[in-house]
């Protein structure tokens, strides 16, 4: 049915054409406890309203300088380069293939012992290896890359993550160590092979430096 | 249709000792300027809703019209967007605003300043208005845009915009002040705010973003500031403003929560520019901002909520219930956009959703509901109750104009789900770091998919629409043409 | 409320809030900062764009590079997936944004964050052939060929040390090579300067071997 436009008095006049009916109370009530709720969570998510503190949740009232956030699991950032850079021959579950890719699990090269040191990863890691090698009892004859092209930041988690998962219990490797074994490295070009690494003494990295490396 | 109950005016003195015009004097004080503004609105929707199905097109096909330097992706999208806002949605508000303040205040345009040529002058703006939109829109064509989001028009073309807004905008805020009603409706109060802000928006964000540009560090709370003002603080209030005046006439039945209403709206005024924040959240902003932001977005379930009581809650008889008047049925979609639009903000605002939903499909299906939705829905209502009565006669064609609303309607929510659904999907994964981000892009894929049917839906909806003006129009042009009037 | 004075004014004072907060303020306070010292170079963080950059900002902003691409690292306390996908070694603070004449921060993720896309992808040459076809280099990808940023010409004596690696498809037929124009030079320049990782008073720079072993 069509409208009939000409007869519509759409027109001003607005007595009597609004009128006012009593608010319920659960209304305001409702619209009372929503904006007490806002005054609430302003005041303790705002970093006390300062200009430098970035992070919601830092409750900074007393003033004094920013706050730092928590720091971001290495771990997580491990993971993820592991996935992208690891899983190909080194499988998800870290257990490699049989005769072709040396397992993580358990092993010795990742964990340490008394005969292979952090310091033997890490160069594993930054020139690859070649030739024959041997994990857990068994022999390997492959060939790993380098990942010298990692920035120390990214070696340190990817071994930081692989030391932590599937039942390995091994420390977290410190991204300065990573920096002092390429700089002592520096010169080499060629992936090891086990022999050249087996005769480098084992070292364990220093203890971990306090958390607060980087400037405050 | 049910019995008029208002107050009729005819050409006798009212208290105020002015004389109070009827309607259709009224109506052809403004009818020139409005049809320029509403004719143009709906041409540039056309174009944006083509714009729009061209990038959703090459979401899934990136090198369809891959050879041309200038119809890449980003240079479209911009265009696309601005035109929604300045061309179609700006454009229409303007005039379904000054029609409807020239009808709530009861006075012809030519009563005020002593009649000093306001129809041309606002056919002046108006065409003022167009050719900045036009030679903005050809500028980011060609490579000249600012790179702002939403305000990428070169600075001479937002200079003419504002301009253009002021010679009209003064109109509807001297309208009221020399209104010939008494009490003052809450359409017109939500009409006088948003011809005011409009002005202090744009400026203000023009000035600081591309005029003279303050340091970037401080850039990002502007804009966002600028994205939720224009939203929240010019479109929706004249989209308000139509359903609280034009919605109880058309179903017979009058607002009966005037208090609620008066809350509603400074509570509006309040959270509206704060409510851009949800853009920034988590963003490089100090934390209070963040949180402003999150506060806001939740808070603006508050005004959403007193619309809905207000305009649902009116007492209405079995007539008004079944009117199916084009004009209601698109005002009550509004009204439930807008709830939709609050419920997203409200979810997306909170900052553990943000975290994953925040730069995916649920953001952009935020701002379509908004502006399809929320805005454009009353406005269409607007206009398909304004035309024909500046006409004088009926002039829609029925059939045309059912199509639109069905097509208009189902393609919004189409759009907007599937962009929501989508974005939920792909935020999800993006929270996965292991997950790349290539992967990601093809899982996106059949969403994108969906919302190129949605958006050609929308298309041949804008384009029924001006097909259906077109011939509303003509027909007038050539019926006035042939009997000499 | 009715009449237009008492409502202006209303109008004007509730509006003026999110003014305040959100233009006065930041102009005001964030407008007004500078960058620190550099205690290692000597120099400013962030540090200062070389021309190349400067002119690939105007680039970047005509070309709508904003429409897909964001350029922020997000809080910490909101969520970690920025930094954990490596798109950043710490969340971004508006003094990062101090060099820029635009603050092209982003809605939208259609493509990779890229504010430290100059630590992530070093190399010049990457991002021509990227810009040249995205879609060769990383299979998939929705961004489309910038193809007007380069000229093939014909080869002159010798390759150019500027001519792109091309493989495939995209190759120029033989005796001809593509090389960039000025303009794609300003990009990738300025995409090259996009580094946020040095560390700030107000944000400092987590080590990620630096937290204890769990």
């Amino acid at each position: 049915m069509n409208h009939d436009h000409q007869n519509n008095k759409f027109e001003g006049g607005g007595e009597g054409t609004e009128t006012n009916r009593p608010l319920s109370p659960w209304l305001v009530g409702s619209f009372m406890l929503a904006l007490c709720w806002g005054g609430f969570y302003l005041a303790f998510n705002s970093g006390g309203f300062r200009q430098d503190v970035y992070e919601t949740n830092v409750v900074n009232w007393a003033g004094g300088g920013a706050q730092a956030a928590a720091p971001v699991d290495p771990k997580v950032i491990g993971k993820r380069l592991y996935t992208q850079n690891c899983v190909v021959c080194h499988q998800s579950t870290g257990l490699g293939v049989a005769g072709q890719f040396p397992p993580l699990v358990g092993s010795e090269w990742v964990n340490s012992d008394s005969k292979h040191g952090d310091n033997h990863l890490v160069m594993l890691m930054l020139n690859g290896l070649q030739g024959s090698m041997q994990v857990l009892g068994g022999s390997y004859n492959n060939a790993m890359p380098q990942w010298k092209q990692l920035t120390d930041d990214q070696i340190a988690a990817i071994l930081t993550y692989i030391r932590s998962d599937w039942g390995n219990k091994g420390d977290a490797i410190d991204p300065a160590f990573v920096a002092t074994i390429r700089k002592e490295q520096a010169a080499q070009n060629e992936a090891w092979t086990q022999a050249q690494l087996m005769a480098m003494a084992p070292v364990k990295q220093p203890a971990a430096a306090s958390a607060a490396t980087a400037t405050k | 249709m049910s019995e008029n109950t208002f107050p009729h005016h005819h050409a006798d003195v009212t208290h105020e000792g002015h004389v109070a015009m009827d309607s259709r004097a009224i109506d052809a004080s403004v009818r020139l300027p409005i049809i320029v503004l509403f004719g143009n609105a709906v041409h540039w929707l056309v174009v944006a809703a083509a714009i729009s199905f061209i990038l959703s097109i090459k979401l899934i096909a990136p090198e369809f019209l891959g050879g041309i330097s200038f119809l890449t992706y980003g240079r479209l999208a911009p265009m696309a967007r601005d035109l929604m806002i300045y061309g179609w949605a700006s454009q229409a508000a303007l005039a379904g605003g000054i029609w409807l303040m020239a009808r709530l205040c009861g006075r012809p345009l030519g009563t005020i300043m002593g009649g000093v040529l306001h129809s041309t002058l606002l056919v002046c703006a108006a065409v003022l208005w167009n050719v900045a939109v036009l030679l903005g829109t050809l500028a980011i064509f060609a490579g000249y845009s600012t790179g702002v989001e939403w305000l990428e028009y070169p600075n001479w073309a937002s200079a003419m915009l504002f301009l253009s807004f002021l010679l009209i905008g003064i109109w509807a805020v001297l309208l009221f002040d020399r209104r010939t009603t008494g009490r003052a409706e809450v359409a017109q109060w939500y009409l006088v705010a948003a011809f005011c802000w409009f002005p202090w928006v744009y400026g203000t964000a023009n000035l600081l973003l591309t005029w003279k540009p303050v340091q970037a560090s401080a850039q990002g709370p502007i804009q966002s500031w600028y994205c939720g003002s224009i939203l929240s603080l010019w479109l929706l209030p004249v989209a308000l403003a139509a359903i609280y005046s034009l919605l109880p006439r058309l179903l017979g039945c009058h607002l009966n929560r005037r208090n609620l209403a008066t809350l509603g709206f400074w509570l509006l005024l309040l959270l509206g520019g704060w409510n851009g924040m949800d853009r920034l959240i988590g963003g490089p902003v100090p934390a209070w901002m963040t949180s402003a932001g999150v506060v806001a977005g939740v808070l603006f379930m508050i005004p959403v909520a007193i619309v809905m009581i207000n305009i649902l809650g009116m007492p209405r008889n079995a007539e008004s219930l079944a009117s199916q008047a084009i004009p209601s049925k698109f005002l009550i979609m509004g009204v439930y956009s807008l709830l939709g639009v609050g419920l997203l903000g409200a979810l997306a605002s909170l900052p553990d959703i943000s975290a994953s939903v925040r730069f995916t499909g649920v953001t952009e299906g935020k701002t379509q509901l908004w502006i399809l939705g929320a805005i454009s829905l009353p406005l269409f209502g607007v206009l398909y109750e304004a035309i024909p009565q500046l006409l004088g006669r009926d002039c829609w064609n029925a059939a045309l104009s059912a199509r639109h609303y069905i097509l208009t309607v189902v393609g919004i929510w189409m759009l907007v789900s599937i962009m929501v659904l989508g974005g939920l999907f792909t935020g999800l994964a993006l929270s996965d770091p292991t997950v790349s981000f290539l992967n990601i892009t093809s899982y996106a894929y059949p969403f994108h998919l969906m919302e190129c049917a949605a958006q050609l839906l929308l298309l041949v909806a804008a384009l029924i629409l001006g097909g259906n003006i077109t011939r509303a129009l003509a027909s007038d042009y050539l019926f006035n043409k042939n009997t000499g009037k | 409320m009715h009449r237009l004075p008492t409502l202006l004014s209303g109008i004007f004072m509730v509006f003026l809030t999110s003014w305040l907060g959100l233009v006065a303020y930041p102009t005001l306070q964030l407008g007004r900062l500078s960058p620190v010292a550099d205690p290692e170079t000597g120099g400013t963080l962030p540090s200062v764009y070389g021309g190349q950059a400067v002119a690939g900002q105007r680039i970047y902003a005509t070309e709508g590079c904003i429409s897909c691409h964001s350029q922020q690292v997000r809080q910490l306390s909101v969520t970690n997936t920025d930094i954990e996908r490596g798109w950043g070694t710490r969340p971004s603070v508006a003094r990062d944004y101090l060099r820029d004449s635009t603050a092209f921060l982003g809605s939208r993720r259609l493509g990779q964050d890229l504010s430290n896309v100059g630590v992530r992808l070093p190399d010049a040459k990457w991002h021509y052939v990227h810009l040249y076809h995205p879609s060769a280099v990383c299979r998939g990808s929705l961004m489309p060929s910038f193809r007007d940023l380069f000229i093939v010409r014909k080869i002159q004596g010798q390759r150019s040390d500027e001519a792109l690696d091309l493989k495939g498809a995209d190759a120029p037929k033989a005796g001809y090579e593509v090389v960039p124009t000025a303009e794609a030079k300003n990009l990738v320049a300025y995409l090259l300067s996009l580094r946020h990782e040095y560390p700030l008073p107000e944000a400092p720079v987590k080590k990620a071997g630096a937290a204890q072993a769990k």
